[in-house]
């Protein structure tokens, strides 16, 4: 007989759990249980996080038979708790706020950056600069202004790191797609963070 | 594509970083960059970018809605297997 342990691959827990095998299940959650909480927080938020991560327990549970294994376990899950994080967002109907586009880089007609090095590395160093709670606070406002599928992809991309290629998976897209997002999310970012690196005093 | 701008240069920076371009089109890039101040500076903080977002949101699960989590993933984990 097989035992659940930590020394198992995820795909053999899962295995396991979808034969019925409840301690399996319990590890498996325990093993993503901290990731998918921060990624609830990147895409969602602190508040929502919680329901976030019961919902997606429970999607995994009712659909484990349907992990074939042709993935690696991790990317399915992500594509579980990213549909769930994006079905909540709707659900909350989130009001419209500022875009991010201004913040884009600027050229002039040669092509050539209209700002000068010096205002474009404004925002060297800046979590030396700025407050921790006002940084976060900052941080989970400018990922709630980015549009929908940019925000998807850098989350997964940059803040959780997974390689393009596992992202593209999970968002079920092409990884040119994925590569287009999330260099438009880490424009409009960079932009943003360059222009509060600007207003502190 | 021997003329690169700092704007095409924008434009490739993920594919570039990734190192999907082509050998040409990245030397063409490095020799714009190489000589572009504002290109440097700009590519430093697009790389910049996402660090500071990671550490700035890296939440970590408290204590009690840990608790409230495993009792939940419990529950699911006693009930029959519906087949």
């Amino acid at each position: 007989m097989v035992v659940p342990g930590a020394d198992q691959s995820d795909e053999a827990l899962a295995a396991l759990a979808a034969s019925g095998d409840g301690r399996a299940f319990e590890l498996l959650m325990e093993r993503y249980q901290s990731r998918i909480y921060r990624l609830a927080c990147r895409m969602t938020s602190e508040t929502e996080a919680p329901d976030v991560l019961q919902d997606t327990f429970l999607q995994v549970y009712r659909h484990l038979e349907q992990f074939r294994g042709a993935s690696r376990f991790g990317t399915w899950l992500y594509r579980i708790a990213t549909n769930v994080c994006l079905m909540r967002r709707r659900a909350a109907s989130r009001r419209p706020g500022e875009s991010l586009e201004s913040f884009l880089p600027r050229f002039d007609e040669s092509g050539r950056h209209e700002d000068t090095p010096e205002t474009l590395s404004r925002m060297s160093h800046l979590d030396e600069r700025i407050d921790r709670e006002r940084l976060a606070e900052r941080a989970h406002v400018a990922l709630d202004l980015l549009p929908e599928s940019y925000r998807e992809a850098f989350v997964l991309r940059d803040l959780e790191e997974l390689p393009t290629a596992e992202v593209a998976e999970a968002l079920g897209l092409e990884p040119a797609a994925v590569r287009q997002r999330v260099h438009r999310a880490r424009l409009m970012l960079r932009g943003y963070l360059n222009d509060l690196a600007g207003r502190l005093p | 594509m021997s003329d690169v701008t700092c704007a095409r240069g924008v434009e490739l920076l993920m594919d570039y970083l990734e190192g999907v371009l082509s050998a040409g089109v990245m030397e063409s890039i490095d020799r714009h960059v190489g000589g572009c101040p504002r290109c440097l500076a700009f590519i430093a903080s697009y790389r910049e970018t996402p660090a500071l977002l990671r550490d700035a949101t890296a939440e970590e699960i408290p204590g009690d809605t840990k608790r409230r989590l495993d009792g939940f993933v419990r529950s699911l984990s006693e009930r029959p297997r519906e087949s």
